[in-house]
């Protein structure tokens, strides 16, 4: 009975130990200092922020936003172009820019900013980020102390809204790029990182713009809009970006912050060229371009929380809002279109065939902008009601997916359209021949002569009615469908201060972001 | 001593037609089920597929008794439509996994030698993965779909059927009664068929009864997951997970899928239960 007794004892005592360790602080929290922890649905590799290296495809989206990186100039509210880490810059001639560098910035590695740095800097990344060198298009860079001249291979009108662009981010090539993480000028450094879980900020004593007021933030990747909801009520994070609007009215209370402004960050569709697609036919795209409900999804799914869109971009600009001439819901126009063009229902299942094919859409989208799903859904069933079949395919293996032709006729997505205060931007990267997120292979030469100039054009007035032709452009070949602009909104708990949106949709981490 | 069995040959009388009236009403409710999802076309008060968007997430009244979603789709009729999908997948799923697992035991049982160790070492390898996570890989591979979903779940559920067979089989085959068949010249196919199919039966089809809510769980389990029915197909599982964002503020929306599966669980585990009772020698006179 003795060995009994004994054992008893045993598991008595591992069990009380159990429980002490569970009583127990986590003493980094105690001890830490001001910590946040932040949600967000769309830092992950889905959105091609796989990490936070300005130079990796979209991820200096995450470097910009998590307050590692800065760029030469920054966005107003009203997304005028100002100074940031250059004071001032001069326009010599068409292809040569004169920028002057702020003389009391240092990186997180310690070394100082300097002109020699920045070119590094954008140096390495014409070499690494196709986007960045079709945009730039620098033929070569002079660097003398905080002086640096930028000579461009052609005239580059919109030059500084791209230096703009969080792929402008400035860092320390030097330091390297240890598992995607830099070193820049922002008021936070990134100490620790695993793609598409966390990312781990500690202050920069040294920043320039003032003393950061958390001494640790934890970005937390969380790509459900409904575990993001439950951590932020539970207090597992304090601060989320990308929420559903769904979930809205759990937040709307004395314990919460909502931060709302309006952006160009639109929900559009655009389609597969492929000639084995049916969107390669002209009639099927205006079809579709006339058979969503934008108003609904904007009044109903979205909760009111956006706009419809017209063209690319919003109103506001001058090259935005109805400006341009799209096609607006008309189910009864989208089956006259299909019948015109020989697409009829011949079995009496509801969906219109030709040539013996029945008019099936593969509609691709993914789920971490959460209302791309709800989209796909309601476009499911207008277009059916016209005679069309969409078999949604919601993943987030979706830049895999698009590169094959055949795997999909619609890609749904989210973008901001205008990031860089800059109409260019937009064609270039999704519409002209060499755009390179021109996955459905669109192709108008009319859209390529106009960008071409646009791109030497430097009166705003001139730009902005350019812009509006290329929209009617890609309107008129029904080659996109824009259905919202989308408010964008931050919510933290009501003890967060200074945890602001802002109309280009980066600037989240700023060294005033504080907890109370 | 006749006088002594009296009252126990009365208790299971009693017991007998206790079990026989419940066998009744859990057998009713489940073809009531079976019988909902049949005609569901018929019985949804709308169409279940069909938006409007002047109704969406109207709270349950005399229009719509479940509320409607947030495409306005009536939820009552959603859920009757989602019974075809959520039963009728289930029942295929238990129909495929007790029949080729039988069928797979009795083989095993029959032949002996190589063909036994190796299927039993198969399903053996089967049984040793966590079930519902090797499910989750497998319709991961094969990609969304009901259809995909059931021969997931076939796939990790065939092998306790084919050891219950097998077991049976064995026992059936060292009998008296089959030797004397045997001797009288019966074939295999004849042995099996008039003699171990009958007799084993009882047991296996109370598995399969008791299987039925827990293969709907799961089904439903890996709809919830975005691995089973797509929308805007109607599937009480995919249902929940696609209006979970709701739940808090709309909870109707949620709830009623949810109530569906749990209603639905319940009448065939309880089904089960009954059978397995009935079919209990020890309750037979």
């Amino acid at each position: 009975m003795k060995w009994k007794k004994l054992l008893a004892l045993g598991l008595g005592l591992c069990l009380s130990m159990g429980v002490l360790a569970g009583c127990g602080s986590d003493k980094g929290a105690g001890t830490g200092g001001k910590v946040l922890t932040i949600g967000d649905t769309t830092f992950n590799s889905s959105n091609e922020e796989p990490d936070v290296n300005p130079h990796n495809a979209y991820a200096g989206w995450a470097c910009i936003r998590y307050g590692i990186g800065e760029t030469l100039i920054k966005y107003s509210d009203n997304m005028e172009i100002q100074p940031w880490l250059a004071v001032k810059w001069e326009n010599v001639d068409e292809l040569t820019w004169k920028f002057t560098l702020r003389d009391d910035v240092t990186f997180s590695s310690g070394r100082k900013l300097d002109a020699a740095a920045v070119k590094q800097c954008f140096t390495h990344l014409v070499e690494n980020n196709k986007r960045a060198a079709q945009d730039l298009k620098i033929d070569s860079m002079e660097a003398n102390g905080q002086e640096l001249i930028i000579k461009t291979k052609e005239p580059k009108p919109a030059l500084l809204n791209y230096l703009g662009d969080p792929y402008g981010c400035i860092i320390d090539v030097e330091a390297g790029f240890d598992k995607g993480i830099v070193a820049g000028t922002g008021p936070y450094i990134a100490v620790d990182m695993k793609t598409d879980d966390h990312l781990t900020l500690k202050k920069n004593d040294k920043y320039w713009g003032g003393m950061p007021k958390l001494d640790k933030i934890t970005i937390r990747t969380i790509t459900d809009g409904n575990t993001l909801s439950n951590a932020l009520q539970s207090g597992e994070v304090q601060a989320a970006y990308g929420m559903a609007y769904e979930s809205y009215p759990l937040f709307r209370n004395d314990k919460y912050n909502i931060s709302q402004i309006s952006t160009s960050r639109c929900f559009f569709g655009k389609m597969n060229f492929d000639p084995d697609s049916p969107c390669a036919d002209p009639a099927v795209r205006q079809a579709i371009a006339m058979g969503i409900d934008k108003e609904n999804f904007v009044a109903k799914l979205l909760d009111g929380n956006g706009f419809t869109a017209n063209g690319v971009f919003p109103a506001g600009p001058a090259f935005g809002g109805d400006k341009v001439k799209a096609e607006k819901f008309d189910p009864e126009g989208a089956k006259q279109v299909l019948q015109a063009a020989g697409w009829v229902d011949t079995d009496g299942d509801g969906i219109r065939e030709k040539n013996g094919k029945k008019l099936v859409i593969k509609w691709l989208t993914y789920p971490s902008r959460q209302e791309l799903p709800l989209l796909a859904e309601s476009a499911q069933a207008t277009l059916k009601d016209i005679g069309m079949q969409v078999e949604v395919n919601n993943t987030a293996d979706n830049n895999q997916v698009v590169k094959d032709a055949k795997a999909w006729d619609v890609y749904a997505m989210a973008n901001v359209q205008a990031p860089t205060g800059d109409p260019e931007y937009w064609f270039t990267v999704f519409a002209v021949g060499t755009a390179t997120k021109n996955q459905g292979k669109y192709h108008s030469a009319k859209l390529d002569a106009l960008e071409t100039q646009l791109s030497r054009e430097f009166d705003p007035a001139k730009r902005a009615e350019l812009a509006l032709a290329m929209q009617q452009t890609v309107l008129d070949d029904h080659a996109f469908v824009f259905c919202s602009f989308l408010k964008m909104s931050m919510i933290s708990k009501a003890n967060v201060k200074n945890y602001t949106s802002h109309a280009c949709d980066y600037y989240q981490v700023t060294a005033d972001l504080d907890v109370e | 001593m006749s006088q002594a069995m009296a009252p126990t040959v009365r208790r299971q009388n009693v017991r007998q037609n206790h079990l026989q009236k419940k066998l009744y009403i859990w057998g009713g409710l489940a073809l009531l089920l079976i019988l909902a999802a049949f005609f569901s076309d018929y019985l949804c008060p709308y169409d279940p597929y069909v938006q409007d968007m002047s109704m969406t997430k109207a709270a349950p009244s005399a229009e719509h008794l479940l509320g409607t979603d947030r495409y306005g789709r009536d939820m009552l009729s959603r859920v009757i439509a989602g019974s075809k999908t959520s039963i009728y997948a289930t029942l295929l799923l238990v129909s495929f996994i007790t029949i080729f697992g039988s069928l797979v035991g009795i083989i095993c049982a029959w032949t002996g030698k190589w063909l036994d160790t190796v299927l039993m070492r198969l399903s053996d390898m089967f049984l040793a993965f966590p079930g519902l996570v090797f499910a989750l890989a497998v319709a991961a591979v094969l990609g969304g779909g009901v259809h995909n979903a059931i021969f997931a779940l076939a796939a990790i559920s065939w092998p306790k059927y084919a050891r219950l067979a097998r077991s049976q089989t064995l026992a059936q085959q060292a009998a008296v009664y089959m030797q004397a068949a045997r001797m009288a010249g019966s074939s295999n196919f004849k042995l099996i068929r008039k003699h171990v199919i009958p007799n084993i039966a009882g047991p296996i089809l109370v598995t399969a009864m008791l299987d039925i809510g827990t293969m709907m769980m799961e089904l439903a389990g890996l709809s919830f997951l975005g691995l089973g029915a797509k929308p805007p197909v109607p599937e009480w599982g995919s249902m929940m997970s696609d209006t979970r964002n709701l739940l808090p503020t709309q909870p109707w929306v949620t709830l009623a899928p949810g109530f569906a599966i749990f209603i639905s669980v319940m009448i065939f585990n309880l089904l089960g239960d009954t059978v397995r009772d009935y079919l209990d020698p020890k309750n037979r006179r």
